[in-house]
């Protein structure tokens, strides 16, 4: 078990998430990806940090666990108005972005 | 001679000029035209008597001189508001303030009535401010300042019936023409001040004296260049063709400035600069040339009006032009005697046609008029001998004038000069003869006179005594040294005078002869033939149009300058303004516009669409970071 099993590890958890924030269509699965694309970067910190014997990277990750935590609420909040306003929370029926 | 007395000539046509302009419709219409009376007749009673002070003193100490403040001032270059009466602005003062006085106690019954009356008589004292500035003036800046002035007075008083269109066209056309000469003017100004630092008249004379051979290119040049605002102000080929049409003013108007007093100044100028001039003969050639070439010009377009006014004004621009040839050939105080007798005739002419025109009731063409000798006498007895003046009948004022040009011309310039002014002055008979029409003969118009009152009548009476007696100012005939010129005492050029005395006194002779005679037949074809030369211009109508549009000038005008002007603007507002600068402008909204739209296409509110660029976006900019390290 080296560093850069753990990495790859991370850059695969990340690679999912991304991968599927931009194909998968409902709201409540985009939140998921995002929570999974924030654990991967958290997974790369503390095996930098271990690595490195650092106490640094380990202060990052609760201050994104912190902010996972808000912007699930948040996002939950959001994803239920947005049912409550279309009826549906298939991403590619909701177009209120446009300019 | 007091010189501290000499703003006493200007100020009251100027205060004229405020209280009638600015007060006028608060007094009654009496009281204006006794303000606008005073205001002429105050400086006249002035001038009189500095001319017989000027009269009684030694020749050297004619001059009267008074600077008022200093207006410009750059180093040692200066511009005075100085006054300077010599005995050349005293006759050229006596002329405006003279023939001026008697057209405004006219104009007091001519325009009695007019809603305008009071704006009238404020144009008109204002205009008289002006040319007493342009002729009191010791510098050729002040004098450029009262040439404008009488410049702008024409203007307003030409398009004084602003309602008729023809009018306000008139008026423009006179300024826009003026323009043209006055460019001219302005460079001769500047030229004279880059060249010799001064524009005062006396300092000039004295440079004129001293200065070494190689300024006379220079001066030439600068002459030439002050010529060319002459031949526009006093209207001479080819910048005469606003004068005819200036006659659309109110007929005092045509009188006093388009006949009298403005039209001169040209000659006055010229006369001003006579020791430049006479540095220069090639210079006098060009203005003797132009001068004959107008004259001959103007005389047959002369012949060729059917308008009472229009005929007027042909004459003027061939009497001017003769003037020219006066001082062409170096004689000025001859140009100013023709000028002197060529006021005082004109403006009778001028005022017994306006007359003529009161009593027909505003018709002025020339077809409708006949026989009104036993309807107006006195009028017609006036008319007549400012004709005969024009004419050159001796012993009126004209004779003597135009006598003495037509000898100066033929010892300067020869024989074949005189022949081509011999039949301008023959010309000038024949229109003359076509007048007497007017009075003789059946009459040709419908309905009752009005019959001018006193006031109509009294100035172009006194006028026709001027016209007989003015004559006396050439005296003694065939004498270098005449009244007039000993009082004006111009330095000439030497003239080789290798004619005796006979020949002039037969040319004289010969003259005096032969023009009376072709005004006896004129006007004996003209009253008595009067139809069979109606059917001759008939028969030829386009010899006769062209005769009395003056050539075709105006239409030349309009081919070679009018419409490639219209065209260039045309091309600058279409093409240029429209296209090329309102196109820089629009183009860069457009261009913003159409950017925007394009890149308004990413958005699509896909949001897929948006985290696959904020990937590809972080990708990038981690592959950038990486190829910067050095890593790949």
């Amino acid at each position: 078990m080296t560093l850069y099993h753990f990495l790859g590890l991370g850059l695969l958890l990340f690679a999912i998430g991304a991968a599927g924030f931009v194909i998968r269509n409902n709201a409540v699965v985009l939140l998921l990806c995002i929570e999974i694309m924030l654990n991967a970067v958290n997974l790369i910190l503390a095996s930098f940090a271990r690595y490195l014997y650092g106490a640094e990277g380990q202060i990052f990750i609760f201050i994104i666990m912190t902010v996972a935590a808000a912007e699930a609420a948040v996002g939950l909040g959001i994803v239920i108005a947005l049912h409550r306003g279309h009826g549906t929370l298939a991403m590619n029926r909701i177009k209120d972005l446009k300019g | 001679m007091n010189p501290d007395c000499l703003w006493l000539l200007l100020a009251p046509p100027a205060l004229g000029f405020l209280v009638n302009g600015l007060m006028g419709r608060r007094l009654p219409a009496s009281i204006t035209a006794a303000v606008a009376l005073a205001a002429v007749g105050l400086p006249l009673a002035v001038a009189l008597g500095f001319l017989l002070e000027m009269t009684a003193a030694p020749p050297e100490a004619r001059v009267v001189a008074t600077s008022l403040y200093t207006w410009l001032s750059d180093g040692d270059f200066q511009v005075r508001v100085g006054l300077l009466l010599d005995p050349l602005a005293m006759v050229m003062s006596l002329v405006v303030l003279g023939i001026g006085f008697l057209i405004h106690i006219y104009s007091v019954g001519y325009m009695e009535g007019d809603v305008g009356y009071r704006r009238f008589f404020a144009y008109m004292n204002l205009f008289v401010f002006f040319m007493l500035l342009l002729v009191l003036a010791d510098n050729l800046v002040l004098t450029f300042c009262g040439w404008e002035g009488v410049g702008l007075c024409s203007y307003l008083l030409i398009g004084f019936w602003h309602e008729r269109k023809s009018a306000c066209d008139a008026g423009r056309k006179a300024f826009i023409v003026n323009r043209v000469g006055d460019f001219g003017f302005i460079l001769g100004i500047l030229l004279t001040i880059t060249a010799f630092q001064t524009v005062d008249y006396g300092e000039l004379a004295e440079i004129a004296a001293t200065a070494p051979g190689d300024a006379s290119p220079i001066i030439a040049l600068m002459v030439l260049l002050i010529f060319m605002g002459a031949m526009g102000k006093s209207a001479q080929f080819p910048l005469h063709v606003w004068l005819p049409d200036a006659m659309e003013g109110p007929t005092p108007v045509s009188a006093l400035i388009h006949g009298a007093t403005m039209v001169n100044a040209g000659v006055y100028l010229m006369c001003r600069l006579s020791p430049l001039l006479n540095r220069c003969p090639e210079v006098l050639l060009v203005i003797a040339v132009l001068g004959l070439v107008t004259a001959l010009y103007a005389a047959l377009a002369a012949l060729g009006q059917r308008d009472l006014k229009r005929i007027l004004a042909y004459s003027t621009i061939s009497q001017i032009g003769f003037m020219f040839v006066a001082v062409g050939s170096g004689m000025y105080a001859l140009g100013i005697f023709h000028l002197v007798t060529h006021g005082i005739f004109k403006g009778l002419l001028f005022l017994a046609a306006g007359a003529v025109i009161h009593t027909l009731g505003g018709e002025q063409d020339l077809g409708r008029m006949g026989g009104l000798f036993r309807e107006i006498p006195a009028v017609a007895v006036a008319f007549l001998a400012g004709l005969l003046a024009l004419a050159g009948v001796f012993p009126l004022a004209g004779f003597f004038s135009k006598d003495a040009i037509l000898w100066g011309g033929f010892q300067r310039f020869g024989a074949s000069f005189w022949i081509v002014s011999l039949s301008g002055a023959l010309l000038t008979a024949l229109y003359c003869g076509k007048l007497f029409g007017v009075f003789f003969g059946p009459r040709r118009d419908e309905g009752p006179p009005h019959r001018p009152g006193a006031l109509l009548i009294w100035p172009p009476a006194v006028l026709a005594l001027g016209a007989l007696i003015a004559g006396v100012l050439g005296l003694p005939m065939f004498a270098q040294d005449t009244l007039l010129s000993r009082f004006l005492g111009f330095a000439s050029p030497a003239v080789a005078s290798g004619q005796g005395h006979e020949l002039e006194v037969i040319m004289t002779v010969f003259q005096g002869m032969v023009i009376p005679a072709f005004l006896a037949a004129s006007a004996y074809l003209f009253v008595r033939r009067r139809r069979r030369m109606e059917e001759l211009e008939r028969a030829f109508p386009r010899a006769a149009a062209f005769l009395a549009d003056g050539f075709g000038l105006d239409k030349l005008n309009a081919l070679l300058l009018a419409t490639p002007l219209r065209g260039a603007a045309r091309f600058s507002a279409r093409i240029i303004d429209n296209r090329i600068i309102d196109g820089a402008v629009n183009g860069v909204g457009w261009a913003a516009m159409r950017a925007g739209r394009l890149l308004a296409l990413l958005q699509t509110g896909e949001l897929r669409h948006y985290a696959l660029s904020i990937l590809a976006g972080a990708v990038a900019l981690l592959g950038a970071a990486l190829y910067a390290a050095g890593i790949f």
